[in-house]
């Protein structure tokens, strides 16, 4: 972590590494969707509709891991003060609400088939996600809003660890609120075991997921260095002036 | 993968949007990120010659 | 202490002698109660069923915006930056700013809620728990929304942003001070435990919000 706090020595890897992460992401997808289109089989009670599992269960454990990234990236900002810190949190962000509008989208696709609706507000995952998509916009925001970005960064920790905070306690009251208002059956998205045949490829989308991102922040927090870097030279400029 | 499902309508809207939708963001992020590596080259480049 | 105290009653006084503090939040509160009715329909069953959720989300509302207030006078003629040099720890001084707050604004927002309820047909034995529910729901509601008011300060336009930021993270104190709120002898009786766990929420939000509070206004202030 200190080595990579420099940011020549982490372009310097992050351009060694990034051919290998796509080229890894994108075996991992074929493979991932060879799985889930071919090779797994139809279940037996909704029939070829689960087969949206496999885009819409790694879009949501991409919107949980990707929201601690950048809690961790910004705690990391607080307590070391690495430069980098704050650039990979604002860069994970917008990733990360892409993979949440994913996950609420592919679940809705999934609910109006299986509950006749396109919203079930019994499901307490689905309405956690919008919750989790809305504090995404409010990070968001708060970079767009704020001009400076020294000051952007220092405001941005507080909102990311706040929301960090309060993502159980609203994961946990939502949860609760669903059990008291449980219709009779509600069809669950997962049963209590799932067969090795479907098992697999979820999760080699879930890590072709996980290698996408990981090559997404690497370019973005590139991108990000080289915004920064083209700040500091058109303020010299206006000094030079 | 059975095509004749009576959900098959679903079950594409959610690859391709899903798709679409990741295709999307890695393209804005790769030509956001040659853009700027670009722009902060040239930056470079010119203060370099005018500093010599 | 002292200092602390001293604190709370001159922002007390200020927001009684300007005016614009409970007035304006209670006025805004019964807008959004007449609103409601026209919008879904004088059904005196269906006001009755979502009496307690109208007055609830009236509630947030009304302290959601009330709240950008919080530190922003302080903010634009520079007392906040020399209370940044008190001897007392700035984290203090956030946390009596937004208890004033909670004191001028919302607890009697709190208490005049249940009564207004006769509005939306609440069921009279349920203003009671509600009273109690809201009182110790909106010590979180004014602590989370000090919060966004923080972090906002510097902006001349930060009112939406300060919605986006704080309304999802009232969804538990919506959730718990909702069940808190029943009428006694509705089943399943879940007011107590409702009641504790919002008093949990209130207490974890004194301990987040100072901290978050002082660390977004010192970015501010420096």
């Amino acid at each position: 972590m200190q080595y990579l706090a420099n940011p020549t020595r982490f372009l310097k890897l992050a351009n060694a590494v990034l051919p290998f992460v796509w080229a890894i992401a994108v075996a991992l997808l074929i493979l991932g969707l060879y799985g889930a289109l071919a090779t797994a089989p139809a279940d037996y009670q909704q029939g070829e509709t689960v087969r949206i599992m496999y885009v819409h269960v790694p879009a949501a454990w991409m919107a949980l891991f990707v929201y601690v990234v950048m809690a961790l990236a910004s705690a990391v900002a607080i307590i070391f003060r690495h430069p980098l810190a704050d650039a990979a949190a604002k860069t994970a962000a917008p990733i990360g609400a892409v993979f949440c509008f994913l996950s609420l989208a592919t679940g809705s696709l999934w609910g109006q088939p299986m509950w006749g609706t396109w919203w079930q507000w019994g499901d307490a995952r689905l309405t956690s996600m919008f919750v989790l998509l809305l504090l995404y916009i409010g990070y968001i925001a708060i970079w767009a809003a704020i001009d400076e970005p020294h000051r952007a960064a220092m405001i941005a920790r507080v909102v990311a660890l706040v929301g960090v905070i309060n993502i159980p306690i609203i994961k946990f009251s939502v949860d609760w609120w669903n059990t008291l208002h449980q219709p009779a059956s509600v069809f669950r998205m997962d049963g209590p075991s799932i067969a090795p045949s479907m098992l697999w490829p979820l999760l080699v989308m879930g890590l072709a997921y996980s290698f996408l991102f990981l090559a997404l922040h690497l370019t973005s927090i590139r991108a990000e260095i080289a915004a920064r870097k083209i700040r500091q030279i058109q303020i010299a400029e206006i000094g030079e002036r | 993968m059975d095509f004749s499902d009576k959900h098959i309508e679903f079950i594409l809207a959610s690859y391709a949007l899903s798709f679409l939708l990741i295709c999307g963001l890695t393209i804005y992020v790769i030509v956001r990120d040659r853009r700027l590596r670009a722009e902060a080259e040239r930056l470079d480049k010119l203060r370099r010659k005018e500093n010599t | 202490m002292t200092l602390i105290l001293a604190l709370i009653r001159r922002d007390l006084s200020l927001s009684i002698r300007q005016g614009g503090g409970v007035g304006t939040a209670l006025g805004f509160f019964l807008t959004v109660m007449v609103l409601l009715p026209i919008g879904l329909g004088p059904d005196q069953a269906l006001l009755g069923k979502i009496a307690p959720g109208a007055l609830w989300i009236s509630l947030l509302l009304s302290v959601l915006l009330s709240a950008d207030r919080i530190y922003q006078q302080d903010y634009d003629d520079g007392s906040l930056d020399i209370m940044t040099m008190s001897p007392v720890p700035f984290e203090l001084v956030a946390l009596a700013k937004a208890v004033a707050h909670w004191l001028s604004t919302s607890l009697p927002l709190a208490i005049a809620a249940p009564v207004l309820g006769f509005l939306v047909n609440l069921d009279p034995r349920a203003i009671w728990p509600l009273a109690l529910a809201m009182m110790v729901g909106s010590i979180a509601l004014s602590l989370l929304a000090s919060i966004g008011a923080a972090v906002t300060v510097g902006l001349r336009r930060g009112g939406l942003l300060v919605s986006l930021l704080v309304l999802p993270l009232y969804v538990p104190v919506l959730i718990f001070g909702l069940s808190a709120s029943q009428a006694p002898g509705s089943s399943p009786d879940i007011a107590t435990p409702s009641l504790l766990i919002l008093l949990a929420l209130a207490l974890v939000s004194v301990v987040l919000s100072p901290l978050a509070s002082a660390a977004a206004l010192r970015s501010y202030l420096k």
